[in-house]
């Protein structure tokens, strides 16, 4: 029957593996754990139609008959379960040997760079392909290493956030109110046609004299935000020598940078916040990410999916993340300039009283 | 928390000199008559009892809790002397931690304040919290609050401290 033929089949693949030693090339242990998911997976499927089966013998025993054909059908079902489950278990033993389920192949020191294949809580396997490395195509194939993980990501994204392609309808809140009628006013001076990154930084600090607008390609962000003092610094003659120091060499640096690599926004309203915005991809105007923090936060922790220490700047970030899948929604490529206005009207935050909240 | 005064012939004949619990490595010495706030390092204080030309006359210590509700961090102690049991009164720091600008964090101030005196009326406590407005510009202090305006601030709560006692015993 194929219950039992199938189990044959799984158990000598299991004995042909004790015999095999840790001493297999990394490319075939990542085969062989592939297999083994896929192995898995069968198992689970066949567990899942014998649980239905036995739901049907149960079904059957309670209508009144006189047979004993339900009898057979459960001891037959029982016995197969009970087999598919032993085979899942040796099939998952063998998996966490190799590292499937933990990430312990990465800690043994011969694996030439490779991982094995990921099954993450939610079930979703993620595995990476690998190319063949001899010594001096190790930058080759890490950057098809990064092309194919950041394909992997892609597809994560869009089986978990389905609405982010197809735009997102969502109810606009006050602060929205504020922003869309700004967005009123100045569409009735010129025409938006905001569709470079310096078109739209110009345009905002003539509309906005108060904010900083800097850009950054990422790894320039990086540096920044390491180099601002961090929350623990209280002196702020101390702080601000290096600082100004750093800040005049990212400056000169900041001049040099292609506007195609441009990845992230900082809008800095001196004393209230700072926004991050970052653009994905590097050198476009589409925002995928927004977070505010609190101007004396340093560290790398601030970026554009980073939260700020403090509740006040939390909540904004959460408020922004509404905002921007709003302004997405739209579809009409104007997000990161309707976004940029929106951060700038929480330029009064301190100041003007909540207008929509009760009064105690 | 300590406060000394101390006698000098020529100049200002008393200082107030202030040691923080969140900056031990820190001393501060103020003058309030000439607005004058000096921070130095804490091993001054060794270097003045070497020197013996300064005598402590009155310390005043302030000792209590600190509590964090939300981005509001919350001082409270009591203010007792040295030598004595008598509390002297209750000092309350209010610090908003997110932003150190004074002026842009005056109205969240305002409304915190509003919110604890609501909550204060109704039990009915004996004594009410006064907050005294200080011109830090006086003192060379700028907007960005550091410890320096701490110090200050509790510079006039000293005064007042002592002149209550001094009021009293007079």
């Amino acid at each position: 029957m194929q219950t039992l033929h199938q189990s044959q089949l799984l158990q000598n693949p299991a004995e042909a593996a004790n015999n095999q030693s840790e001493s297999d090339a990394p490319p075939k242990q990542v085969a062989q754990a592939m297999e083994r998911l896929n192995q898995a997976a069968r198992v689970i499927a066949d567990i899942r139609l014998g649980a239905d089966r036995i739901l049907e013998a149960m079904f059957v025993a309670s209508q009144p008959r006189h047979t004993d054909m339900p009898l057979q059908l459960f001891l037959r079902e029982d016995a197969s379960m009970r087999q598919h489950l032993q085979d899942l278990r040796l099939i998952g033993k063998k998996l966490e040997e190799s590292g499937v389920l933990t990430e312990s192949l990465r800690s043994r020191s011969n694996s030439w760079g490779l991982h094995m294949p990921l099954v993450c809580p939610d079930g979703a396997v993620v595995a990476y392909a690998w190319k063949r490395q001899l010594a001096g195509q190790a930058g080759a194939s890490a950057v098809d290493r990064t092309r194919l993980a950041l394909k992997a990501f892609t597809d994560q994204k869009r089986r978990f956030f389905p609405h982010i392609d197809d735009g997102l309808k969502m109810e606009p809140s006050s602060k929205k109110h504020r922003a869309s009628h700004l967005l009123l006013e100045n569409g009735r001076e010129e025409p938006v046609d905001y569709k470079t990154l310096p078109d739209i930084q110009s345009r905002l600090e003539k509309l906005v004299p108060s904010v900083k607008v800097s850009t950054y390609g990422r790894l320039n962000w990086l540096k920044r935000a390491n180099s601002l003092p961090g929350s623990g610094s209280d002196d702020p003659t101390e702080a601000s020598k290096p600082i100004f120091q750093s800040s005049s060499k990212l400056r000169s640096g900041l001049q040099t940078e292609v506007v195609d690599k441009i990845a992230v926004i900082e809008l800095s309203f001196p004393s209230l916040f700072r926004a991050i915005v970052s653009l994905s991809p590097a050198g476009s105007v589409d925002p995928d990410a927004v977070a505010f923090f609190s101007p004396d936060e340093g560290g790398s922790y601030l970026h554009a999916r980073g939260f700020s220490v403090y509740h006040v700047y939390k909540h904004i970030t959460e408020h922004a993340a509404t905002a921007l899948q709003y302004f997405l929604g739209f579809g009409t490529g104007t997000a990161l300039y309707s976004l940029l206005l929106w951060i700038c009207s929480f330029e009064s935050v301190f100041s003007k009283p909540c207008t929509y909240a009760d009064s105690p | 928390m300590l406060k000394d005064q101390a006698n000098q012939l020529e100049f200002p004949r008393d200082f107030l000199g202030i040691s923080l619990a969140d900056q031990p490595n820190k001393y501060y010495f103020i003058i309030r008559t000439q607005r004058i706030v000096l921070e130095a390092d804490s091993s001054i204080q060794l270097i003045m009892e070497k020197l013996q030309s300064y005598k402590s006359k009155v310390a005043l210590y302030f000792d209590g809790f600190q509590y964090q509700l939300g981005d509001f961090r919350l001082r409270v102690g009591k203010v007792v002397p040295t030598h004595s049991e008598n509390v002297r009164g209750i000092v309350m720091e209010v610090e908003y931690l997110p932003i150190s600008s004074m002026e842009k964090a005056q109205k969240v101030m305002e409304e915190f304040l509003e919110i604890w005196n609501e909550a204060l009326a109704k039990r009915s406590l004996p004594g009410k919290f006064v907050n005294i407005d200080l011109n830090f510009g006086e003192f060379g202090l700028g907007d960005i609050y550091t410890p320096q305006h701490t110090a200050v601030r509790y510079a006039l709560v000293m005064a007042h401290m002592i002149a209550t006692v001094q009021a009293v015993r007079g």
